[in-house]
């Protein structure tokens, strides 16, 4: 196996050019993983460690530009204000170990559905940003996951950031797990309101062979939410937001939990975060609309 | 009369070293040795066609590779079955590598030797074996229905049979006014130290000896069973045992195919071999337990009174039954707990199947046997609408009719006699603990804010510290030091604190100036093992007894010295001395240069014990006929029978009524293990084998598909708890001496774990208000149990809701 340690951006991405069958490492905490399970044996690894900026993040307009390499750690402390769901989902990833090392990057590599940071960029309409030699292309999450472990990512591209737009409402995120910490998610649900378009993002983890939005549960959420006031929607409001949710979903059974169970389980997730959300979002009127 | 050490919770003296890194480990070891790697098979089931190590010869670096061929001799012969039992019909065990057919996934076929684990590994990758692949046999059901069998030559999987009756308990359950049955199934778990298996050998071909480092929990079980398939002689051969990081059982078996090829590979080639298990293989190719379907037919008075008890138990035990047949002799035994049956049968029959090997882990076969009582008493009380505690009063063994004989032989062949207890005292302690008798207001009252919350108990009886013995050896040194070894191992028991407490004890020396050693057969050969809860019972006597050897000649030579009665002298805080008169007397350290009678001085103090300035007596010779020169005990201490410790659990526990997440609110304990030597070192115990207890009944399963792969063989997917599942134990203890031991004490190793499936599926079924008779018990399965309920597929318990504190509603 090769290792290809560039100490630049550009030389990182005539590597990957070169060698488009290069796997890209920061953390390991994937790619690790397969290799030391036999899972898998790239022929040459892209250390990225040495490049500068991958780690950094700053405000890009409204929003903020994430570097691909910033550890969930960094997306804890910094961004809990300017990115809520996702910064939610970063606190539950794994341990502090692997919060030290893994980065949404990797995440987004990886593609696997189970990833923590998934549903939060689908549910807020977040943009992952691809450069190759060839120069820069943005990609909404939302048209990212293509199949199993499958992206819109091409061979030659590394990732490079992701555009997070400024919270224009209350984001939620939550997951099932059969142990509290360090498990792979039975299930995972991101939910963000947005007061500005007046539109719902959902995002699905674990449930389906890439990660999911629920775009029926989103425009019937974005036209029985009282945008104005915030009111508590209705018991079978939100309990036909939590079937829409499920119906979504395409699980399947495995060591983890059943299909039928993640299905049920993802309508609990999905109905507890919009009634806390519009809680939220009627405590923090002012500030949201 | 310094503090008396034993009872007291000191520190334990081996945690500052374990803790700060300076523990020494078998992969600490032998950093210059060659390393080994396995080629393990794929496949469940599979005959071996042809192996083709062709691929590896030209990876740089590579010393040997070996397969069965390359054996001969005792080595070419199946590994010995350790426990042999009338009831095992056909006892199959493994080669060390595979001859024709491999019977799991993991098993090893080829040995690769090479000048690091990174070469080894690559070389194993390149080398092809040609499978013909073979039906696999995975899960109880389908090992009984015997549609496949595991082993060529056999017609069916059943590896043992055994039928265990006291009185005609069918007749005694047909005549009885109530009867109840019940289906029973627990899946597998295991032991997962945090260090695996290890084997580390050096080979002296000028002295003709080996010696083996292993991390295990029997030195000399390892040093005889390596011996015999080496064609060594004892002598020959040392095993000496490391920091051990954790066994729980898995490291009682021996000797492991990899554990004889290392010391095999290490004598072919002159060189020092090593072998450390990667976690990959401690899952497919170490050892499980646990998986049983238990059938229970149970007959009982209007009272809860048990008239007649019939289990048949199906117990898988994995391809191969190298450790026999102790674990369901344990759980078809153990089973009773603290309760009179009235009528008892119990058979059971152990089967092969195509995956890992089973062999006791922590509790071994208690938690399944305790399972089986326990889901029976409380399926009593939900039939009689009574109180759950009231039915297991009703049960008890009285204090009064101790030692009580239960008519059975336990799993160290000698009869079950209970030798003391009191469990109507355990009972109220624990109801006490967890406040029993409110639990129903507190239920009612969570019910109305839309919470499930649901409590339970469980008791069990664990016959614990079977023989057939262990020795200590004491010796003072001239400096006044004490040093003491058993033959046992050590794998974070705590064994250096106990023991040195005991000893100071009993020779009057500061803890400080005595140094433990354990597991290593140049100090102490004759030894058995660490397994069953023996340790503080085993060699906690046999130190006692040897350093009161030891102080006998002590006292008899500081006797001669200080011209005094040895009756009137006493040791205090490591000098002997006159009672009365402590002004008179003498260092233990003197006492020892007396003892060795010299005809060299090396220093100052060995003067006093030469020929020309030590006390003369011309009368007699110097080391009197009976006598032995230095100041050593030795002694063996080999008990009558097991000793059995006690005790109860109880767990409050909240299931979410929408994702069915279950949450442990409460747990207490309440523990009999007779006298303590460290209160401290007790409660650790306990609490380590509560967070296995909670880990069987929520978390560990092996997950092994229809072709026999484990699925989750990764501490991602095998989920262990972590100090976020694991709950705040709320303890209390119960001093009822053993009869049996000098100390009166019981073990308390393997207890915390014990009643941990059976109490929890008590409160998740009180929560829920059916019946629950599967664990561990997840989530998702929660889940389908409520559907089920739902659409009428469960029926309620009869007394649901209503089962505890009856006597004040």
């Amino acid at each position: 196996m090769e290792f290809l340690s560039p100490a630049t951006w550009e030389e990182a991405l005539a590597a990957k050019s070169e060698r488009p069958d290069a796997v890209p490492i920061m953390g390991g905490t994937d790619v690790m993983v397969e290799i030391n399970f036999d899972r898998r044996r790239p022929p040459a690894l892209i250390d990225l460690t040495r490049v500068p900026g991958l780690r950094e993040w700053r405000a890009d307009g409204d929003g903020v530009r994430l570097g691909a390499g910033v550890p969930y750690t960094g997306i804890v402390d910094a961004l809990g204000g300017a990115a809520p769901a996702l910064a939610a989902a970063a606190r539950s990833v794994a341990s502090p170990q692997i919060r030290n090392r893994g980065s949404v990057g990797g995440n987004l590599g990886g593609a696997s559905p189970a990833g923590d940071a998934h549903p939060p960029l689908l549910a807020t309409d977040a943009v992952v940003e691809l450069a190759s030699v060839g120069g820069v292309r943005r990609v909404p999450a939302r048209e990212f996951y293509l199949g199993p472990r499958r992206t819109a990512r091409r061979d030659d591209e590394l990732i490079a950031a992701v555009l997070l737009p400024a919270p224009a409402g209350p984001q939620r995120f939550a997951k099932v797990g059969t142990r509290n910490a360090m498990v792979i998610a039975v299930v995972s649900f991101a939910l963000a309101l947005d007061a500005r378009s007046r539109t719902v993002g959902t995002g699905i983890g674990s449930a389906g062979p890439t990660p999911l939005r629920a775009p029926g549960a989103e425009e019937f959420a974005a036209a029985e939410f009282d945008w104005e006031g915030g009111a508590p929607l209705p018991e079978s409001a939100v309990h036909r937001f939590g079937e829409l949710v499920a119906a979504a979903a395409r699980p399947i059974d495995d060591v983890r939990g059943s299909a039928g169970y993640r299905r049920h389980a993802l309508a609990v997730l999905a109905r507890r975060a919009l009634a806390r959300a519009a809680a939220d979002y009627r405590e923090g009127g002012a500030r949201c609309a | 009369m310094a503090t008396r050490m034993f009872g007291m919770p000191v520190q334990r003296t081996e945690d500052e070293r374990l803790i700060t890194g300076k523990g020494g480990y078998l992969d600490d070891l032998g950093a210059g040795a060659y390393a080994a790697a396995f080629v393990r098979s794929p496949h469940a089931h599979a005959r071996v066609r042809d192996i083709d190590v062709t691929g590896a010869l030209d990876v740089e670096g590579l010393v040997a590779v070996y397969t069965h061929e390359d054996l001969s001799g005792p080595m070419a012969e199946p590994l010995p079955l350790l426990i042999p039992h009338p009831a095992i019909l056909d006892g199959r065990t493994p080669y060390a590598l595979a001859k024709e057919y491999v019977h799991y996934v993991g098993e090893p076929v080829v040995m690769v030797v090479a000048r690091d684990r990174y070469v080894a590994e690559d070389a194993v990758g390149r080398i092809a074996v040609d499978y013909e692949t073979l039906d696999p046999v995975v899960g109880i059901e389908a090992a009984a229905r015997a549609e496949r069998v595991v082993h060529a030559g056999m017609s069916d999987n059943v590896a043992a049979h055994l039928v265990q009756e006291v009185g005609d308990a069918r007749a005694a359950i047909a005549a009885a006014p109530n009867r109840i049955e019940l289906d029973l199934d627990i899946e597998r778990s295991a032991c997962t130290p945090m260090e695996g298996r290890g084997v580390y050998a050096r080979w002296d071909g000028r002295d003709a000896m080996l010696r083996l480092y292993s991390s295990t929990q029997t030195a000399s079980g390892v040093r005889a069973a390596v011996a015999a398939k080496l064609g060594l002689q004892l002598g020959q051969v040392e095993v000496v045992v490391p920091d051990v990081g954790g066994g729980f059982g898995v490291k009682i078996v021996h000797p492991w195919p990899e554990e004889l090829m290392v010391p095999w590979a290490a004598r072919a080639l002159g060189h020092e071999v090593k072998w450390a298990e990667d976690r990959r293989e401690h899952f497919t190719a170490a050892a499980h337990e646990r998986a049983q379907r238990q059938h229970v037919t149970v007959g009982f008075d209007d009272e809860g009174r048990l008239l007649g008890l019939d289990v048949d138990i199906l117990h898988d035990n994995g391809a191969y039954l190298p450790y026999g047949i102790i674990v369901p002799i344990v759980t078809s035994t153990q089973l009773l707990g603290p309760y009179k049956p009235g009528a008892y049968r119990v058979e059971f029959r152990s089967l092969y199947t195509t995956t890992a090997i089973v062999t006791p882990y922590r509790g071994a076969g208690r938690p399944q046997g305790v399972f089986a009582m326990e889901r029976t008493m409380d399926a009593i009380a939900a039939h009689l609408g009574m109180d759950r505690a009231d039915v297991r009063a009703a049960n008890f063994i009285q204090p009064e009719e101790m030692p009580y004989d239960q008519g059975l032989l336990f799993q160290d062949g000698r009869p079950l006699i209970y030798d003391s207890g009191d469990y109507p005292a355990s009972l109220e302690k624990i109801k006490k603990l967890v406040g029993w008798d409110d639990f129903t207001a507190y239920r009612d009252a969570a019910r109305a804010e839309g919470r499930k919350v649901g409590i339970g108990l469980a008791c069990y009886v664990e016959g614990t510290g079977p023989g057939p013995y262990e020795g200590g050896h004491v010796q003072v040194e001239t400096s006044g030091k004490v040093r003491v070894a058993t033959g046992l191992t050590t794998q974070g028991q705590g064994h250096q604190t106990a023991l040195a407490q005991i000893v100071a004890d009993e020779l009057g020396v500061p803890m400080s100036d005595i140094s433990v050693t354990t597991g290593d057969t140049r100090r102490m050969p004759y030894s058995v093992g660490t397994f069953a809860s023996r340790g503080a019972v085993m060699s906690g006597s046999a130190v006692a007894l040897a350093a009161r050897r030891l102080k006998e000649k002590a006292l008899r030579i500081a006797a001669d010295a200080l011209e005094a009665d040895a009756e009137d002298l006493e040791i205090v805080d490591g000098r002997v001395q006159v009672r009365g008169t402590p002004s008179a007397g003498i260092e233990l350290g003197t006492v020892a240069v007396l003892s060795n009678p010299l005809r060299y001085a090396f220093d100052e103090a060995s003067k006093a014990a030469t020929q020309f300035t030590g006390a003369a007596d011309y009368t007699r010779p110097p080391v009197a006929a009976d006598d032995e020169p230095g100041l050593e005990g030795t002694d063996f201490y080999s008990p009558l029978r097991s000793t059995f410790a006690s005790g109860m659990h109880a767990v409050v526990v909240e299931t979410d009524p929408e994702t069915a997440e279950i949450r442990i609110l409460r747990y207490c304990v309440v523990h009999d293990c007779g006298k303590l030597v460290n209160p401290l070192i007790v409660e650790g115990q306990v609490h380590g084998g509560v967070a296995q207890g909670v880990a069987g009944a929520l978390y560990e399963r092996m997950e092994y598909d229809s072709g026999g792969q484990l699925l989750n063989a990764s501490f991602m997917d095998f989920l262990m708890p972590y100090a976020s599942e694991v709950p705040k134990v709320e303890i209390d203890h119960l001093e009822t001496p053993s009869p049996l031991n000098p100390l009166g004490i019981k073990g308390a190793g393997e207890a915390g774990v014990i009643p941990g499936a059976a109490v929890i599926a008590a409160a998740v079924e009180d929560a829920e208000g059916f019946a629950i008779t599967r664990m561990p018990v997840s989530p998702s399965e929660l889940f389908h149990l409520r559907r089920r309920f739902d659409k009428g597929g469960i029926a309620p318990l009869p007394g649901a809701y209503s089962r505890t504190g009856e006597a004040n509603a």
